[in-house]
Protein backbone atom coordinates (compact mmCIF):
# COMPACT_ATOMS: atom_id res chain seq x y z
CA UNK A 1 0.00 0.00 0.00
CA UNK A 2 3.01 2.19 1.25
CA UNK A 3 4.41 2.18 -2.83
CA UNK A 4 1.03 2.69 -4.21
CA UNK A 5 0.44 6.23 -1.85
CA UNK A 6 4.27 6.73 -3.08
CA UNK A 7 3.58 6.63 -6.59
CA UNK A 8 0.34 8.54 -6.29
CA UNK A 9 2.45 11.41 -4.19
CA UNK A 10 4.85 11.73 -7.41
CA UNK A 11 2.10 12.01 -9.98
CA UNK A 12 0.31 14.55 -7.60
CA UNK A 13 3.56 16.96 -7.15
CA UNK A 14 4.53 16.41 -10.78
CA UNK A 15 1.99 18.40 -12.69
CA UNK A 16 0.84 21.64 -11.84
CA UNK A 17 -2.54 20.77 -10.53
CA UNK A 18 -1.48 20.61 -6.99
CA UNK A 19 0.61 23.72 -7.10
CA UNK A 20 -1.89 25.55 -9.05
CA UNK A 21 -4.26 24.65 -6.15
CA UNK A 22 -2.44 24.67 -3.56
CA UNK A 23 -0.91 28.58 -4.55
CA UNK A 24 -5.42 29.81 -4.89
CA UNK A 25 -5.61 28.49 -1.45
CA UNK A 26 -2.83 30.16 0.22
CA UNK A 27 -3.45 33.66 -1.92
CA UNK A 28 -7.02 33.29 -0.42
CA UNK A 29 -6.16 33.09 2.80
CA UNK A 30 -3.66 36.09 2.45
CA UNK A 31 -6.70 38.02 1.07
CA UNK A 32 -9.58 36.68 3.70
CA UNK A 33 -7.40 37.49 6.16
CA UNK A 34 -6.27 40.88 5.66
CA UNK A 35 -9.62 41.76 4.67
CA UNK A 36 -11.15 40.29 8.00
CA UNK A 37 -8.70 41.75 10.62
CA UNK A 38 -8.49 45.21 8.47
CA UNK A 39 -11.45 46.06 7.19
CA UNK A 40 -14.19 43.66 9.35
CA UNK A 41 -12.97 45.04 13.10
CA UNK A 42 -12.89 41.82 14.74
CA UNK A 43 -13.68 42.10 18.94
CA UNK A 44 -15.47 39.42 19.92
CA UNK A 45 -13.51 35.50 20.21
CA UNK A 46 -16.21 34.67 17.57
CA UNK A 47 -15.07 37.10 14.96
CA UNK A 48 -11.16 36.66 15.39
CA UNK A 49 -11.61 33.00 15.05
CA UNK A 50 -13.91 33.62 11.90
CA UNK A 51 -11.10 35.81 11.06
CA UNK A 52 -8.65 32.70 10.59
CA UNK A 53 -10.96 29.82 9.98
CA UNK A 54 -9.18 28.01 6.73
CA UNK A 55 -12.43 25.89 7.29
CA UNK A 56 -15.52 26.60 5.41
CA UNK A 57 -15.51 28.68 2.58
CA UNK A 58 -11.55 29.21 2.21
CA UNK A 59 -11.43 25.35 1.98
CA UNK A 60 -13.35 25.22 -1.26
CA UNK A 61 -10.65 25.47 -3.50
CA UNK A 62 -9.26 21.63 -1.79
CA UNK A 63 -12.86 20.50 -2.03
CA UNK A 64 -12.05 21.08 -6.18
CA UNK A 65 -8.84 20.57 -6.03
CA UNK A 66 -10.09 16.44 -4.95
CA UNK A 67 -12.77 16.84 -7.90
CA UNK A 68 -10.20 17.45 -10.41
CA UNK A 69 -7.61 15.16 -9.54
CA UNK A 70 -10.11 12.78 -9.21
CA UNK A 71 -11.77 13.06 -12.61
CA UNK A 72 -8.31 13.98 -14.31
CA UNK A 73 -7.60 10.28 -14.33
CA UNK A 74 -10.75 9.68 -16.27
CA UNK A 75 -10.66 13.17 -18.47
CA UNK A 76 -6.92 11.98 -19.50
CA UNK A 77 -7.42 8.77 -19.54
CA UNK A 78 -4.41 7.95 -17.26
CA UNK A 79 -6.03 5.40 -15.29
CA UNK A 80 -4.76 2.30 -17.20
CA UNK A 81 -1.70 2.09 -16.23
CA UNK A 82 -1.40 1.79 -12.16
CA UNK A 83 -4.55 -0.71 -12.18
CA UNK A 84 -2.61 -2.86 -14.34
CA UNK A 85 0.27 -2.07 -11.82
CA UNK A 86 -2.85 -2.67 -8.85
CA UNK A 87 -5.39 -4.57 -10.26
CA UNK A 88 -6.76 -3.86 -6.86
CA UNK A 89 -9.46 -1.11 -8.01
CA UNK A 90 -10.03 -0.53 -3.91
CA UNK A 91 -6.45 -0.16 -2.81
CA UNK A 92 -5.88 2.24 -5.68
CA UNK A 93 -8.51 4.08 -4.65
CA UNK A 94 -7.50 4.62 -1.05
CA UNK A 95 -3.93 4.88 -1.98
CA UNK A 96 -5.17 7.97 -4.15
CA UNK A 97 -6.96 9.28 -1.36
CA UNK A 98 -4.28 8.84 0.82
CA UNK A 99 -2.01 10.71 -1.28
CA UNK A 100 -4.61 13.90 -1.80
CA UNK A 101 -5.60 14.02 2.24
CA UNK A 102 -1.71 14.18 2.37
CA UNK A 103 -1.07 16.84 0.04
CA UNK A 104 -4.42 18.91 1.14
CA UNK A 105 -2.84 18.18 4.79
CA UNK A 106 0.81 19.98 3.76
CA UNK A 107 -1.07 22.71 1.78
CA UNK A 108 -3.54 23.35 4.91
CA UNK A 109 -0.33 23.63 7.42
CA UNK A 110 1.13 26.20 4.63
CA UNK A 111 -2.39 28.04 4.60
CA UNK A 112 -2.61 28.50 8.50
CA UNK A 113 0.58 29.40 8.98
CA UNK A 114 0.38 32.35 6.33
CA UNK A 115 -2.80 33.07 8.24
CA UNK A 116 -1.72 33.14 11.30
CA UNK A 117 1.68 34.79 10.22
CA UNK A 118 -0.37 38.32 8.98
CA UNK A 119 -3.35 37.52 11.05
CA UNK A 120 -1.99 37.04 14.76
CA UNK A 121 -0.20 40.88 14.73
CA UNK A 122 -3.22 41.93 13.53
CA UNK A 123 -5.61 40.80 15.72
CA UNK A 124 -3.66 41.79 18.37
CA UNK A 125 -3.88 45.08 17.91
CA UNK A 126 -7.96 44.85 18.00
CA UNK A 127 -10.04 45.27 20.83
CA UNK A 128 -11.98 42.65 22.94
CA UNK A 129 -10.85 39.74 23.93
CA UNK A 130 -8.07 37.85 22.73
CA UNK A 131 -7.83 34.23 21.69
CA UNK A 132 -5.36 32.28 24.01
CA UNK A 133 -3.02 29.06 23.31
CA UNK A 134 -5.52 26.85 23.57
CA UNK A 135 -8.11 28.44 21.17
CA UNK A 136 -4.87 28.58 18.36
CA UNK A 137 -4.12 25.05 18.62
CA UNK A 138 -8.37 23.96 18.49
CA UNK A 139 -7.99 26.29 15.39
CA UNK A 140 -5.06 24.51 13.80
CA UNK A 141 -6.41 20.91 14.91
CA UNK A 142 -9.65 22.09 13.50
CA UNK A 143 -8.12 23.54 10.23
CA UNK A 144 -6.25 20.39 9.34
CA UNK A 145 -8.98 18.32 9.96
CA UNK A 146 -11.48 20.28 7.61
CA UNK A 147 -8.78 20.94 4.77
CA UNK A 148 -8.18 16.76 4.93
CA UNK A 149 -11.59 16.06 5.19
CA UNK A 150 -13.05 18.14 1.87
CA UNK A 151 -10.30 16.92 0.39
CA UNK A 152 -11.10 13.26 0.77
CA UNK A 153 -15.01 14.40 -0.03
CA UNK A 154 -13.76 16.12 -3.33
CA UNK A 155 -11.84 12.65 -4.38
CA UNK A 156 -14.85 10.98 -3.70
CA UNK A 157 -17.15 13.21 -5.62
CA UNK A 158 -14.60 13.00 -8.65
CA UNK A 159 -14.15 9.13 -8.49
CA UNK A 160 -17.80 8.74 -8.25
CA UNK A 161 -19.40 11.15 -11.14
CA UNK A 162 -16.42 10.98 -13.24
CA UNK A 163 -17.02 13.83 -15.37
CA UNK A 164 -14.63 16.75 -14.34
CA UNK A 165 -17.49 19.86 -15.81
CA UNK A 166 -20.12 18.10 -13.89
CA UNK A 167 -18.43 17.37 -10.50
CA UNK A 168 -17.44 20.85 -10.23
CA UNK A 169 -20.27 22.87 -11.40
CA UNK A 170 -22.61 20.52 -9.40
CA UNK A 171 -20.22 20.98 -6.32
CA UNK A 172 -20.63 24.85 -6.58
CA UNK A 173 -24.39 24.69 -7.10
CA UNK A 174 -24.87 22.44 -3.97
CA UNK A 175 -22.66 24.81 -1.84
CA UNK A 176 -23.35 28.08 -3.17
CA UNK A 177 -27.46 27.42 -4.29
CA UNK A 178 -28.62 24.57 -2.54
CA UNK A 179 -26.99 24.54 0.49
CA UNK A 180 -28.08 28.17 1.56
CA UNK A 181 -31.69 27.24 0.56
CA UNK A 182 -31.96 24.53 3.01
CA UNK A 183 -32.53 26.70 6.19
CA UNK A 184 -35.75 27.53 4.67
CA UNK A 185 -36.92 24.29 4.70
CA UNK A 186 -34.65 23.45 8.18
CA UNK A 187 -32.20 25.33 10.08
CA UNK A 188 -31.34 22.05 11.98
CA UNK A 189 -30.22 20.47 9.03
CA UNK A 190 -28.63 22.93 7.43
CA UNK A 191 -25.95 23.38 10.11
CA UNK A 192 -24.85 19.84 9.06
CA UNK A 193 -24.13 20.74 5.09
CA UNK A 194 -20.55 20.70 3.90
CA UNK A 195 -19.88 24.43 4.55
CA UNK A 196 -21.44 25.17 7.63
CA UNK A 197 -20.05 21.78 8.94
CA UNK A 198 -16.22 22.54 7.76
CA UNK A 199 -16.47 26.13 8.79
CA UNK A 200 -17.38 24.56 12.62
CA UNK A 201 -14.92 21.89 12.26
CA UNK A 202 -12.08 24.81 11.24
CA UNK A 203 -12.22 26.50 13.97
CA UNK A 204 -12.00 23.98 16.22
CA UNK A 205 -15.43 24.17 17.54
CA UNK A 206 -18.51 26.10 17.93
CA UNK A 207 -18.07 28.69 20.56
CA UNK A 208 -21.83 30.31 20.18
CA UNK A 209 -24.50 28.98 22.74
CA UNK A 210 -26.56 27.89 19.73
CA UNK A 211 -23.13 26.28 17.74
CA UNK A 212 -23.10 22.88 16.54
CA UNK A 213 -21.02 21.10 18.87
CA UNK A 214 -17.45 20.76 17.29
CA UNK A 215 -17.80 16.95 17.64
CA UNK A 216 -21.13 16.60 15.90
CA UNK A 217 -19.91 18.88 13.39
CA UNK A 218 -16.70 17.00 12.78
CA UNK A 219 -19.14 13.90 12.77
CA UNK A 220 -20.84 15.34 9.76
CA UNK A 221 -18.19 16.09 7.64
CA UNK A 222 -16.48 12.56 8.27
CA UNK A 223 -20.27 11.54 6.98
CA UNK A 224 -20.30 13.22 3.86
CA UNK A 225 -16.53 12.10 3.32
CA UNK A 226 -17.59 8.73 4.32
CA UNK A 227 -20.73 8.43 1.97
CA UNK A 228 -18.51 9.82 -1.47
CA UNK A 229 -15.75 7.92 -0.97
CA UNK A 230 -17.26 4.54 -0.06
CA UNK A 231 -19.69 5.44 -2.82
CA UNK A 232 -16.75 5.99 -5.52
CA UNK A 233 -14.65 3.37 -4.61
CA UNK A 234 -18.04 0.51 -4.88
CA UNK A 235 -18.52 1.70 -8.00
CA UNK A 236 -15.62 2.80 -9.38
CA UNK A 237 -14.30 -1.37 -8.60
CA UNK A 238 -17.00 -2.32 -11.06
CA UNK A 239 -16.49 0.26 -13.99
CA UNK A 240 -14.71 -0.62 -16.80
CA UNK A 241 -11.60 1.06 -17.21
CA UNK A 242 -11.06 2.91 -20.10
CA UNK B 1 4.54 -25.82 -24.58
CA UNK B 2 2.28 -24.44 -21.97
CA UNK B 3 -0.12 -21.64 -22.88
CA UNK B 4 1.20 -18.53 -21.06
CA UNK B 5 -2.33 -16.42 -21.74
CA UNK B 6 -5.68 -18.31 -21.87
CA UNK B 7 -8.74 -17.42 -22.99
CA UNK B 8 -11.76 -19.27 -22.86
CA UNK B 9 -15.12 -18.45 -24.56
CA UNK B 10 -14.60 -15.02 -23.72
CA UNK B 11 -17.97 -12.80 -24.10
CA UNK B 12 -18.01 -9.12 -23.88
CA UNK B 13 -21.35 -7.42 -24.84
CA UNK B 14 -21.90 -3.68 -24.91
CA UNK B 15 -25.65 -3.15 -24.99
CA UNK B 16 -26.77 -4.33 -27.86
CA UNK B 17 -23.44 -4.96 -29.43
CA UNK B 18 -21.42 -8.51 -29.01
CA UNK B 19 -17.88 -7.19 -29.05
CA UNK B 20 -16.62 -10.16 -28.73
CA UNK B 21 -18.26 -13.62 -28.69
CA UNK B 22 -17.41 -16.74 -27.53
CA UNK B 23 -13.35 -15.93 -27.97
CA UNK B 24 -11.23 -18.83 -27.37
CA UNK B 25 -7.40 -19.26 -28.24
CA UNK B 26 -4.28 -19.77 -26.28
CA UNK B 27 -0.57 -17.94 -26.56
CA UNK B 28 1.89 -20.36 -26.48
CA UNK B 29 5.32 -19.14 -23.56
CA UNK B 30 8.09 -18.32 -25.77
CA UNK B 31 6.32 -17.58 -28.44
CA UNK B 32 5.14 -14.11 -30.50
CA UNK B 33 1.56 -14.24 -31.27
CA UNK B 34 -0.40 -11.84 -33.72
CA UNK B 35 -3.57 -11.20 -32.49
CA UNK B 36 -5.12 -10.41 -36.00
CA UNK B 37 -8.23 -8.19 -37.55
CA UNK B 38 -10.05 -5.66 -38.84
CA UNK B 39 -10.91 -2.64 -36.87
CA UNK B 40 -13.49 -3.37 -34.67
CA UNK B 41 -13.08 -7.15 -34.27
CA UNK B 42 -13.03 -7.11 -30.70
CA UNK B 43 -8.80 -7.12 -30.57
CA UNK B 44 -9.06 -4.11 -28.22
CA UNK B 45 -11.68 -5.54 -26.38
CA UNK B 46 -9.97 -9.01 -25.48
CA UNK B 47 -6.91 -7.47 -24.16
CA UNK B 48 -8.74 -5.49 -22.01
CA UNK B 49 -10.46 -8.00 -20.92
CA UNK B 50 -7.36 -10.48 -20.13
CA UNK B 51 -5.70 -7.65 -18.29
CA UNK B 52 -8.62 -7.02 -16.29
CA UNK B 53 -9.23 -3.91 -17.21
CA UNK B 54 -13.05 -4.92 -18.90
CA UNK B 55 -15.38 -7.00 -16.78
CA UNK B 56 -16.04 -10.21 -19.43
CA UNK B 57 -19.83 -10.77 -20.10
CA UNK B 58 -19.23 -14.15 -19.88
CA UNK B 59 -15.90 -17.04 -19.65
CA UNK B 60 -12.60 -16.21 -18.40
CA UNK B 61 -8.76 -15.27 -19.00
CA UNK B 62 -5.73 -16.59 -17.21
CA UNK B 63 -2.02 -14.89 -17.51
CA UNK B 64 0.68 -17.63 -16.36
CA UNK B 65 -2.66 -19.45 -15.52
CA UNK B 66 -4.10 -17.04 -13.15
CA UNK B 67 -6.53 -14.31 -13.58
CA UNK B 68 -4.40 -11.32 -14.33
CA UNK B 69 -6.34 -9.51 -11.33
CA UNK B 70 -4.95 -12.56 -8.98
CA UNK B 71 -1.46 -12.38 -9.94
CA UNK B 72 1.04 -11.07 -7.20
CA UNK B 73 2.88 -8.54 -8.95
CA UNK B 74 1.40 -8.38 -12.30
CA UNK B 75 3.78 -5.77 -13.92
CA UNK B 76 6.91 -8.03 -13.48
CA UNK B 77 4.77 -10.73 -14.69
CA UNK B 78 2.99 -8.81 -17.67
CA UNK B 79 4.04 -5.83 -19.25
CA UNK B 80 0.61 -4.28 -21.59
CA UNK B 81 0.49 -1.09 -23.29
CA UNK B 82 -2.79 -0.57 -24.49
CA UNK B 83 -3.21 3.22 -24.70
CA UNK B 84 -0.99 5.02 -26.31
CA UNK B 85 1.13 5.59 -22.99
CA UNK B 86 -1.33 6.59 -20.77
CA UNK B 87 0.60 9.70 -19.65
CA UNK B 88 -0.90 12.88 -18.06
CA UNK B 89 -0.35 15.30 -20.90
CA UNK B 90 1.50 17.52 -18.06
CA UNK B 91 3.85 15.50 -16.66
CA UNK B 92 7.36 14.72 -18.32
CA UNK B 93 7.57 11.03 -19.67
CA UNK B 94 10.27 10.36 -16.75
CA UNK B 95 8.25 11.19 -14.20
CA UNK B 96 5.63 9.05 -15.71
CA UNK B 97 7.91 6.25 -15.24
CA UNK B 98 9.02 7.00 -12.24
CA UNK B 99 5.37 7.42 -10.80
CA UNK B 100 4.71 3.78 -11.89
CA UNK B 101 8.17 2.41 -11.12
CA UNK B 102 7.21 3.56 -7.64
CA UNK B 103 4.34 1.98 -7.78
CA UNK B 104 5.50 -1.32 -8.58
CA UNK B 105 8.29 -1.28 -6.17
CA UNK B 106 11.32 -0.87 -8.94
CA UNK B 107 14.10 1.67 -8.86
CA UNK B 108 14.40 4.72 -10.72
CA UNK B 109 17.34 2.91 -12.25
CA UNK B 110 14.94 0.90 -13.59
CA UNK B 111 13.53 3.88 -15.59
CA UNK B 112 16.52 5.19 -17.33
CA UNK B 113 17.31 1.33 -18.06
CA UNK B 114 13.91 1.40 -19.93
CA UNK B 115 14.04 5.34 -21.52
CA UNK B 116 17.40 3.91 -22.54
CA UNK B 117 16.06 0.85 -24.54
CA UNK B 118 13.54 2.67 -26.42
CA UNK B 119 15.57 5.37 -27.17
CA UNK B 120 13.74 8.12 -25.31
CA UNK B 121 16.11 9.67 -22.56
CA UNK B 122 16.58 12.79 -23.86
CA UNK B 123 13.36 13.85 -24.05
CA UNK B 124 12.25 11.87 -21.41
CA UNK B 125 12.36 15.55 -19.47
CA UNK B 126 9.67 17.16 -21.39
CA UNK B 127 5.92 17.08 -21.24
CA UNK B 128 4.47 14.06 -22.52
CA UNK B 129 1.51 16.54 -24.23
CA UNK B 130 4.22 17.20 -26.46
CA UNK B 131 4.98 14.59 -27.74
CA UNK B 132 4.90 13.07 -30.82
CA UNK B 133 2.61 10.13 -31.51
CA UNK B 134 5.92 7.65 -31.99
CA UNK B 135 7.44 9.36 -28.61
CA UNK B 136 4.25 8.32 -26.93
CA UNK B 137 4.35 5.09 -28.45
CA UNK B 138 7.96 4.78 -26.90
CA UNK B 139 6.58 5.66 -23.75
CA UNK B 140 4.05 3.42 -23.82
CA UNK B 141 6.73 0.51 -24.71
CA UNK B 142 9.06 1.71 -21.66
CA UNK B 143 6.05 1.66 -18.88
CA UNK B 144 5.10 -1.78 -20.45
CA UNK B 145 8.98 -2.89 -20.45
CA UNK B 146 9.49 -1.56 -16.61
CA UNK B 147 9.14 -4.55 -14.78
CA UNK B 148 11.16 -6.80 -17.25
CA UNK B 149 7.71 -8.67 -18.02
CA UNK B 150 8.49 -12.62 -19.71
CA UNK B 151 5.03 -11.60 -20.99
CA UNK B 152 3.95 -8.87 -23.33
CA UNK B 153 0.84 -7.84 -24.51
CA UNK B 154 1.16 -5.19 -27.18
CA UNK B 155 -2.14 -3.39 -28.69
CA UNK B 156 -1.46 -1.63 -32.05
CA UNK B 157 2.33 -0.85 -31.45
CA UNK B 158 2.69 0.37 -35.03
CA UNK B 159 -0.71 2.82 -34.94
CA UNK B 160 0.80 6.38 -35.77
CA UNK B 161 4.47 4.92 -35.98
CA UNK B 162 6.27 6.95 -39.32
CA UNK B 163 8.27 4.61 -41.59
CA UNK B 164 11.21 4.86 -39.49
CA UNK B 165 9.47 4.57 -36.33
CA UNK B 166 7.96 1.00 -37.64
CA UNK B 167 11.45 -0.35 -38.26
CA UNK B 168 12.57 0.42 -35.18
CA UNK B 169 9.44 -1.36 -33.94
CA UNK B 170 9.97 -4.16 -36.11
CA UNK B 171 13.63 -4.35 -34.61
CA UNK B 172 12.01 -4.26 -30.61
CA UNK B 173 9.53 -7.08 -31.10
CA UNK B 174 12.57 -9.29 -33.31
CA UNK B 175 14.71 -8.72 -29.58
CA UNK B 176 11.95 -9.35 -27.64
CA UNK B 177 11.33 -12.46 -29.20
CA UNK B 178 15.08 -13.10 -29.54
CA UNK B 179 15.14 -13.02 -25.68
CA UNK B 180 12.44 -15.79 -25.64
CA UNK B 181 9.37 -13.62 -24.17
CA UNK B 182 5.91 -14.45 -24.79
CA UNK B 183 3.78 -11.46 -27.27
CA UNK B 184 0.55 -11.00 -27.93
CA UNK B 185 0.61 -8.61 -30.27
CA UNK B 186 -2.19 -6.67 -32.08
CA UNK B 187 -2.61 -5.26 -35.30
CA UNK B 188 -4.85 -4.73 -38.21
CA UNK B 189 -1.43 -3.59 -40.02
CA UNK B 190 -0.14 -6.74 -40.86
CA UNK B 191 3.45 -5.69 -42.24
CA UNK B 192 4.70 -5.06 -38.84
CA UNK B 193 4.26 -8.37 -37.75
CA UNK B 194 4.42 -10.34 -40.78
CA UNK B 195 7.63 -11.03 -40.21
CA UNK B 196 8.03 -11.15 -36.24
CA UNK B 197 5.30 -13.31 -35.30
CA UNK B 198 5.61 -17.29 -34.63
CA UNK B 199 1.51 -17.54 -34.23
CA UNK B 200 -2.02 -15.73 -35.51
CA UNK B 201 -5.34 -15.43 -34.14
CA UNK B 202 -7.23 -13.85 -36.56
CA UNK B 203 -10.53 -12.69 -35.01
CA UNK B 204 -13.31 -11.23 -36.74
CA UNK B 205 -16.51 -9.71 -35.36
CA UNK B 206 -15.55 -11.06 -32.44
CA UNK B 207 -15.15 -14.57 -33.17
CA UNK B 208 -12.74 -16.51 -33.64
CA UNK B 209 -11.58 -17.08 -37.57
CA UNK B 210 -8.43 -19.09 -37.60
CA UNK B 211 -5.45 -19.66 -35.03
CA UNK B 212 -2.42 -21.50 -35.81
CA UNK B 213 1.39 -21.29 -36.68
CA UNK B 214 1.65 -18.49 -39.22
CA UNK B 215 3.79 -21.19 -41.59
CA UNK B 216 0.62 -23.10 -42.27
CA UNK B 217 -1.00 -19.91 -42.78
CA UNK B 218 1.19 -18.98 -45.11
CA UNK B 219 2.25 -22.18 -46.41
CA UNK B 220 2.21 -23.07 -50.42
CA UNK B 221 -1.13 -23.15 -51.58
CA UNK B 222 0.39 -23.53 -55.47
CA UNK B 223 3.13 -24.03 -58.41
CA UNK B 224 3.72 -22.23 -60.73
CA UNK B 225 5.12 -24.66 -63.66
CA UNK B 226 5.99 -23.65 -67.35
CA UNK B 227 7.35 -26.16 -69.96
CA UNK B 228 7.26 -26.39 -73.53
CA UNK B 229 4.86 -29.27 -73.91
CA UNK B 230 2.66 -27.92 -71.03
CA UNK B 231 -0.13 -29.78 -72.36
CA UNK B 232 1.27 -33.27 -71.93
CA UNK B 233 1.98 -32.42 -68.46
CA UNK B 234 -1.42 -30.72 -67.47
CA UNK B 235 -3.03 -34.18 -68.62
CA UNK B 236 -0.51 -36.33 -66.86
CA UNK B 237 -1.17 -34.19 -63.79
CA UNK B 238 -5.30 -34.44 -64.41
CA UNK B 239 -4.22 -38.39 -64.61
CA UNK B 240 -2.98 -38.32 -60.60
CA UNK B 241 -5.81 -36.38 -59.75
CA UNK B 242 -4.16 -33.10 -59.03
CA UNK B 243 -6.19 -30.24 -59.71
CA UNK B 244 -4.53 -27.66 -62.29
CA UNK B 245 -5.61 -25.27 -65.00
CA UNK B 246 -3.61 -23.24 -67.37
CA UNK B 247 -2.93 -19.50 -67.28
CA UNK B 248 -3.12 -17.00 -69.64
CA UNK B 249 0.18 -16.36 -70.34
CA UNK B 250 1.33 -20.56 -70.58
CA UNK B 251 1.71 -21.46 -67.35
CA UNK B 252 0.25 -23.58 -65.14
CA UNK B 253 -0.91 -23.12 -61.99
CA UNK B 254 -1.02 -26.43 -59.97
CA UNK B 255 -3.04 -26.39 -56.78
CA UNK B 256 -3.03 -29.32 -54.26
CA UNK B 257 0.39 -30.64 -54.93
CA UNK B 258 3.78 -29.77 -53.43
CA UNK B 259 6.86 -28.35 -55.90
CA UNK B 260 8.85 -31.83 -55.56
CA UNK B 261 5.52 -34.12 -56.91
CA UNK B 262 5.63 -31.50 -60.02
CA UNK B 263 8.83 -32.27 -60.47
CA UNK B 264 8.94 -35.31 -60.00
CA UNK B 265 6.05 -36.30 -62.33
CA UNK B 266 7.42 -34.10 -64.75
CA UNK B 267 10.74 -36.54 -64.58
CA UNK B 268 8.25 -39.56 -65.06
CA UNK B 269 6.25 -38.42 -68.33
CA UNK B 270 9.50 -37.03 -69.75
CA UNK B 271 8.49 -33.44 -69.90
CA UNK B 272 11.24 -30.99 -69.63
CA UNK B 273 10.42 -27.62 -67.17
CA UNK B 274 11.56 -24.43 -67.46
CA UNK B 275 9.83 -23.21 -63.97
CA UNK B 276 8.83 -25.18 -60.81
CA UNK B 277 8.03 -22.34 -58.35
CA UNK B 278 5.79 -22.66 -55.28
CA UNK B 279 3.73 -19.80 -55.02
CA UNK B 280 2.98 -18.95 -50.47
CA UNK B 281 0.49 -16.87 -49.36
CA UNK B 282 1.21 -14.09 -47.58
CA UNK B 283 -0.03 -13.45 -44.39
CA UNK B 284 -1.84 -10.03 -45.83
CA UNK B 285 -3.80 -12.56 -48.30
CA UNK B 286 -4.13 -15.06 -46.16
CA UNK B 287 -6.27 -12.37 -43.56
CA UNK B 288 -8.07 -11.14 -46.62
CA UNK B 289 -8.99 -14.20 -47.12
CA UNK B 290 -9.97 -15.42 -43.88
CA UNK B 291 -11.65 -11.81 -43.31
CA UNK B 292 -12.96 -11.20 -46.65
CA UNK B 293 -15.80 -8.14 -46.42
CA UNK B 294 -14.66 -7.86 -42.48
CA UNK B 295 -14.37 -4.10 -42.34
CA UNK B 296 -17.65 -2.88 -39.64
CA UNK B 297 -19.67 -0.80 -40.80
CA UNK B 298 -18.02 2.84 -39.64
Amino acid sequence: MSRLVRGELIKMRTTRTALGFGIASVLLVVAFVLLTTLAGDPDTLNDKRDALNVGGALSIPLLIFGIVGATGEFRHRTLAPAVLIAPDRVRLGLARLAAYVFTALAVGVIMLAAGLAIGVPILAGQPGPELGGQEYLQMIGGGLLAVGLVAALGTGIGVLVRNQVAAVVGVLVWIFIVEPLIPLASEDVARYGILNSAGSVGIGGGVADDAVPFAASLAALVGWALVFVTLGLLVDRRRDVE
Amino acid sequence: MAAAIEVAGLTKQYGPVRAVDDLSFEVRSGAVTGFLGPNGAGKTTTLRMVLGLARPTAGHATVMGRPYTDLDEPARTVGANLEIAGAHPGRSGRDHLRSLAAMAGLSRGRVEEVLELVELREPAGRRAGKYSMGMRQRLGLAATLLGDPGVLELDEPANGLDPQGIRWLRDFLRSMAAEGRTGLVSSHVLAEVAQTVDDVVVIHRGKLVDQGPVTRLTATRAVTVRSPRAQELLAALEREGIQVRSEADGALLVEGAEAARVGELAHVVGVPLHELTPQTTSLEEAFFALTSGAEEPS
